[in-house]
């Protein structure tokens, strides 16, 4: 358990390492000239000369990327451009925007498309369910910035009822979950009947069923525990995905999370901020989906971590 | 209605309430939904050149955001003075190009990468199935908006992007289907003849599942598309030669209280278009002979 523990943590340390260096490196090889951006237009040759030197882009790449090694292990990611603070502390500000957005996201989605894929399951091929069915493709379907901006409209601007941008108050939480939230719970449930039908059909319920188990027990306490693992593994890794920004539902509503942050960073060419942003929230993400993994044994005893399952 | 014997007491009501004859019924509802909607969409964009309709490029700053249903302009117009449905069209053309182009290019990495994975397996199973990994962890739309920020918002980087983000779907499902197909005995008997491995792979292994392995090709083009207009949203879609639906809405946000189709239209045509693929694709799917232990 300890030996898998460490193993997986060295695994995830190497994820967001690779992560965290291919995109210093990437941003460093596009064009544009942040100088430019942080010195504005105006700026002479001299001025922007001095830019750079302050902020060492005017080494190679090699010799920043040390450079950058040696101050992340201090646990300094360097200076935000835009900002003028230390690019951590402005990701950290942010995030607890994101989490909030996230978790509110992924409990309505748990919340809904479990029992609507259980549902779906237990009428797999009637007529219901496969309006059902239609509807949640539907949901997949359409653009989360379309979605938004058509609840936005509807419940911000013609029937103001909702605030329409930014968390001031917990009615500007609604809306951007909303969003997210259908196109997720079209995913998931749809994961969910699957897993559920599959389940339904395992010889373990004949038997269930044959001692006697009512057909709410053996949906529920059966179907759903064969079930558990791959929608629990859906969820967290839907969750993980929101972590690294719900970036477009957070530029409709603009959400002063993560997601948005890092556009603005990439427009204005704010290297360390990109960096503290990818490296804080893979960190995150990674963290999510080991106490996921964490989590097999409890829900099935034949998981013994490290080991391949005996299924 | 003529008397058709049948070899069993099992009769025809029986027949057509299994479950097998609802499934088939429901995948054919979806198929015939998905085709009409698909081509709602995709014919009018193809046959743009010949529809009456007036230009996408034709500003007329006098007759600015006219509404639906105006006099020559079906759909009203943007805030320029052009014709919405024309510029709806005209961007369809490379929201579509992008996204077939795409799911092509992802199509090609993934079966020969995953094929290549499945068969071989060993160290180049591990390789391969790495990347898969750490391009799951990676943060997606980021990204790409990253790469598109640095080389351009071309058509070429664009697709190749969208391209690289579809292809670990592609090969996860081929590398679980080459690997199906490596155990059976007809492999064996290739090799007994003296055909080379690669040789088995491509002349035998490879034409048995490309059909189930084609079937996830309209799932992607789904999101391929999707995938575009978010692009083209967050100001990093193709600019030329037209701006593609993605961009048409976020230009018309800005006039959302007073202008209501500028951001309607252009999303229900995204909506139709991917509810018609996703439906089209999933239906097809469902005809499919399920795989056994098709779980993972």
């Amino acid at each position: 358990m300890l030996n898998y523990l460490l193993k997986r943590l060295a695994q995830s340390v190497l994820t967001v390492f690779l992560t965290v260096s291919t995109v210093f490196v990437l941003v460093r090889l596009a064009p544009g000239d942040p100088a430019v951006a942080y010195a504005g237009p105006l700026a002479t040759s001299e001025q922007l000369a001095a830019v750079r030197t302050q902020f060492g882009l005017d080494l190679p790449i090699w010799e920043q990327y040390l450079v950058f090694l040696r101050q992340l292990l201090q646990g300094d990611l360097g200076t935000s451009f835009s900002f003028q603070a230390p690019a951590l502390q402005v990701v950290l500000e942010r995030l607890p925007y994101t989490i909030t957005l996230a978790v509110s996201a992924i409990l309505l989605t748990t919340i809904v498309s479990v029992p609507l894929g259980v549902w779906m399951a237990r009428r797999a091929d009637t007529a219901r369910e496969l309006s059902a069915n239609v509807v949640t493709i539907a949901g997949q379907s359409m653009p989360e910035f379309w979605t938004g901006t058509m609840l936005l409209t509807l419940f911000a601007v013609l029937v103001p009822i909702l605030p329409a941008s930014g968390f001031t108050t917990w009615g500007g939480l609604v809306l951007p979950t909303v969003t997210i939230a259908i196109m997720q719970i079209a995913l998931i449930s749809r994961m969910v009947r699957r897993e559920i039908v599959v389940n339904l059909q395992a010889p373990y319920l004949t038997v269930a069923r044959s001692r006697g188990v009512a057909e709410h027990g053996l949906t529920w306490r059966y179907a759903m525990a064969g079930a558990s693992i791959p929608v629990l593994t859906a969820l967290g890794t839907r969750f993980a995905s929101m972590l690294n920004g719900v970036v477009v539902v957070e530029v409709v509503f603009a959400w002063p999370g993560v997601g948005s942050l890092v556009v603005r960073a990439l427009e204005t060419r704010d290297y360390p901020l990109i960096v503290a942003t990818v490296l804080v929230t893979s960190v995150l993400s990674v963290l999510v989906q080991l106490l996921v993994d964490l989590c097999y044994p409890l829900l099935d005893p034949r998981v013994r971590l490290g080991k391949v399952a005996a299924s | 209605m003529s008397v058709v014997e049948r070899p069993s007491a099992v009769t025809s009501k029986q027949l057509a309430s299994a479950g097998a004859t609802r499934r088939r019924r429901g995948s054919r509802v979806k198929i015939w939904i998905g085709a009409v909607c698909s081509l709602l969409v995709v014919l009018p964009i193809l046959l743009v050149g010949v529809l009456p309709v007036p230009s996408a490029t034709q500003q007329d700053l006098g007759s600015r955001r006219l509404p639906p249903l105006s006099d020559g302009h079906l759909l009203g117009t943007d805030q320029l003075g052009r014709d919405l449905l024309s510029l709806i069209l005209h961007g369809g053309q490379v929201s579509l190009l992008v996204g077939v182009l795409a799911v092509a290019v992802s199509g090609v990495i993934g079966i020969v990468l995953g094929s290549a994975a499945g068969f071989f397996g060993g160290r180049i199973d591990a390789l391969i199935s790495r990347v898969l990994e750490a391009q799951l962890s990676l943060p997606l739309l980021m990204m790409l908006l990253l790469v598109v920020a640095l080389f351009g918002p071309s058509l070429v980087v664009i697709t190749f992007v969208i391209a690289i983000a579809q292809w670990p779907e592609v090969a996860r499902l081929t590398r679980s289907l080459v690997i199906v197909e490596r155990e059976k005995p007809y492999t064996a008997a290739a090799r007994v003849l003296g055909l080379g491995r690669v040789q088995i792979l491509v002349r035998h292994v490879i034409p048995n599942i490309f059909k189930q392995a084609s079937l996830v090709v309209l799932l992607l083009l789904a999101q391929a598309v999707l995938l575009e207009s978010a692009l083209s949203y967050l100001g990093a879609g193709p600019q030329r030669p037209f701006s593609t639906w993605g961009r048409i809405i976020s230009d018309g946000q800005d006039y959302i209280t007073t202008s209501w189709w500028l951001v309607t239209f252009p999303g229900l045509v995204i909506v139709i278009l991917v509810v018609g693929v996703n439906l089209f694709g999933d239906g097809l799917r469902d005809r499919a002979p399920r795989r056994k232990g098709s779980k993972k």
